[in-house]
């Protein structure tokens, strides 16, 4: 009996020092500082959003080659220090508080969720850096909790729910609309602007069950909402928890009995649905097969991307190679990395590069751009290209959907 | 919370209760016979569902549910007679290390043949569809799934409790030296308790991925609340994982629909209890496998 109480305590303990191993992890460093400029690009590279992350930090590493190869940002050449930020806050935050203090870095980005965004952002500010956010859909990033150093070029939940605005009134706005919303900032918003345009047009929310970030079993809450019987089913869940919520809502049969809207998706999630996307309502700020086809920068960066990787970058990879340039662009115009330069030629900047015109907004450092609202097709119809998940049904102008500032939260620091 | 609901998650709560019993049974009998505290188990879902992924994409879903447990479990036999054999009886902290570091190797070289994107393997379509339960419509899938997985456990529970082989394990663990003397080849036979450990949780990788999508970290996400339901139920009971795995289903299906704010942390909340309560496990003391 005593042997068997020393082995149980032994055995506890070293569970939760194990567990402790397996989800803490420093950062990692490419190459030892010498004279150049380290970027600190800090994306999840496991948990729920790696598959995102990491196709991110493939976009990183592609945009800084093609930058050293091409003599650096004046001259100087980039390096990058690399951080798995695992979706949390806390990890992102001691990632980037390393980059900057430990590496040095002039500019931290990356990222896939709006509750890291946002306590990045804070760091930042506080140290004086520049944060280029990149996948972060949330609205607080550039509005409640907006700040000088912090730039953020992807879509938010505002520009991609009045996008979706005339789409889903069409298809669904009377109707009775069940919520599965990951349980953070970024579901959270998206609820709130979803609802704020639906629900004046007559649509009546059932019910909006919260899921913490990572949930893998979805039955309780496609249970109740099969149960419910609503017209709408939408999934504000991301990553693989997004996958596995469909896949499953998919063997509740919910794919057929009801319309399914996932406000925001991109290409390893349709792919990881795969059939079970068709007619899925959905927007994403870029889509490489669309793109590719309408502007020339596109293409040339779709085809560049897919030579060196196989695979066609996804939505958050293009915001990643994009925020790069767009750095690079305000050093140079600028002289100098010191952020307050960077801020000031990045404030107002008009620019086009893989998408239409675009620019930066001066008052809450918002990317202005388009937003693809898409439909989801079959495999069938995918023409052997897997990745190729959406139609577009609609193009829709950043400028008429974004914010604005009389609606905004955003008090800039310098302003 | 409306009884339709609630009976919904109950249904719900009890097959992914049965999920965690098969893997936790194997982490069980390991610990209980082998006295190997194993956190390379999750390792062998991932493996497990990875081979079912490629096997099925080229012969079918049966082919790759009968192929996860053969390749674990030949994966296993080498492990154990090239390493793992050498940590039993050795500090449950060693074995936690080579275990954990056998699990994170494997996990990285899953990234690096299969890449870090999330798959999913098809459900066959004469396997999909739903069945009325309790009045409810539910995923005939996951039906099939908490049968076959009840068919198993009875199959292991059978295999050391009424075979040769299980007595031989079973006498071993009470008296290693007393079984060799009189014959019995208590190396073989635990090995074998290894092989059949890791290759329940090969199985149950490839036979849950139609239900939760798979990636090289698949694994810990499911190791982690085993070892809870190990815990509850008492380590090295083979009945005690079955009743925490359970109650772990329950748990974690009601709370996120009754409750999801605690969703997250109920079941380490549970497991503190009996922790305080009852030290040993529910089933702790009572049975037949436990050293």
């Amino acid at each position: 009996m005593k042997r068997q109480t020393t082995s149980r305590g032994r055995f506890i303990g070293g569970t939760a020092a194990a567990t402790a191993l397996a989800f803490g992890s420093a950062p990692y460093i490419m190459a030892a500082p010498t004279k150049e400029f380290v970027i600190g690009v800090n994306v999840p590279q496991s948990g729920s959003y790696s598959d995102q992350g990491t196709d991110q930090l493939r976009a990183y590493q592609m945009a800084i080659d093609e930058i050293n190869k091409a003599g650096g940002v004046m001259g100087v050449p980039l390096r990058a220090s690399v951080g798995d930020d695992q979706t949390k806050a806390d990890v992102a935050v001691d990632n980037a508080r390393r980059m900057i203090e430990r590496d040095g870095a002039v500019m931290i980005t990356g990222g896939s969720s709006t509750g890291t965004a946002i306590a990045v952002s804070a760091l930042c500010q506080q140290m004086k850096t520049i944060f280029m956010a990149t996948l972060t859909h949330g609205d607080e990033t550039t509005d409640i909790n907006c700040h000088e150093h912090t730039f953020r070029r992807y879509n938010d939940a505002h520009m991609s729910a009045r996008a979706m605005a005339n789409e889903l009134i069409k298809r669904y706005g009377t109707g009775r609309w069940f919520h599965i919303t990951a349980d953070y900032s970024w579901g959270h918003s998206v609820y709130d602007n979803l609802t704020a345009v639906v629900e004046p047009k007559g649509a009546k929310t059932v019910d909006n069950v919260l899921l913490k970030l990572g949930t893998t079993d979805f039955a309780g809450a496609l249970g109740k909402a099969q149960a419910a019987k609503p017209d709408v089913l939408v999934i504000t869940e991301f990553g693989k928890d997004m996958v596995n919520c469909l896949n499953q809502a998919a063997t509740f049969g919910l794919t057929k009995s009801t319309k399914i809207l996932v406000p925001l998706a991109d290409e390893y999630m349709a792919k990881g649905t795969g059939d079970n996307f068709d007619n899925v309502v959905t927007t994403a700020p870029f889509y490489y097969k669309y793109h590719a086809a309408h502007y020339p920068a596109a293409k040339k960066f779709v085809d560049a991307f897919m030579a060196r990787y196989g695979t066609p970058p996804s939505n958050g990879a293009e915001c990643a190679y994009v925020n790069m340039y767009q750095w690079k662009y305000a050093v140079e115009a600028a002289g100098s990395p010191a952020p307050a330069g960077v801020i000031a030629k990045l404030e107002g900047h008009k620019f086009q590069a893989t998408k239409g015109p675009e620019y930066w907004r001066a008052w809450d450092h918002q990317g202005i751009n388009s937003v693809m609202v898409m439909e989801g097709i079959p495999m069938s119809a995918r023409f052997g290209d897997e990745w190729a998940f959406a139609r577009v049904l609609h193009e829709v102008d950043g400028e008429g959907v974004a914010v604005t500032q009389g609606q905004s939260k955003c008090k800039i620091e310098s302003a | 919370m409306s009884l339709e609901s609630f009976v919904q998650a109950a249904i719900n709560g009890l097959i992914l209760g049965l999920i965690y019993v098969a893997i936790a049974i194997g982490l069980t009998i390991i610990f209980g016979m082998l006295r190997l505290v194993n956190f390379a188990h999750g390792a062998f879902y991932a493996i497990g569902a990875y081979t079912g992924l490629v096997v099925a994409d080229h012969l079918g879903f049966f082919a790759g549910v009968v192929a996860a447990p053969i390749v674990v479990g030949m994966l296993a036999f080498g492990l154990d007679r090239v390493l793992l054999r050498s940590f039993y009886g050795k500090p449950p902290t060693a074995q936690i290390l080579v275990t954990f570091g056998i699990a994170l190797v494997v996990e990285e070289a899953l990234r690096l043949i299969f890449g870090g994107t999330t798959r999913q393997l098809a459900i066959p379509d004469w396997l999909n569809g739903s069945i009325a339960v309790a009045g409810l419509q539910y995923p005939a899938y996951r039906i099939y799934l908490a049968i076959a997985i009840i068919v198993v456990v009875f199959a292991v529970w059978f295999f050391i409790e009424r075979t040769t082989y299980g007595l031989i394990v079973r006498a071993g663990v009470r008296d290693r030296v007393m079984v060799q003397l009189l014959g019995g080849n208590v190396e073989a036979a635990s090995t074998l308790i290894f092989v059949l450990g890791a290759a329940l949780a090969g199985l149950v990788g490839v036979a849950a991925s139609p239900i939760y999508s798979v990636d090289p970290g698949t694994g810990f996400a499911f190791l982690i609340p085993s070892f809870v339901v190990v815990v509850i139920g008492g380590l090295g009971s083979f009945w005690g994982a079955v009743v925490g795995g359970i109650i772990v289903g329950e748990l974690m299906s009601i709370s996120q629909v009754a409750f999801p704010v605690v969703s997250d942390v109920i079941i380490y909340v549970a497991m503190a209890l009996v922790l305080l309560l009852r030290p040993q496990g529910l089933l702790g003391e009572s049975e037949m496998i436990r050293g």
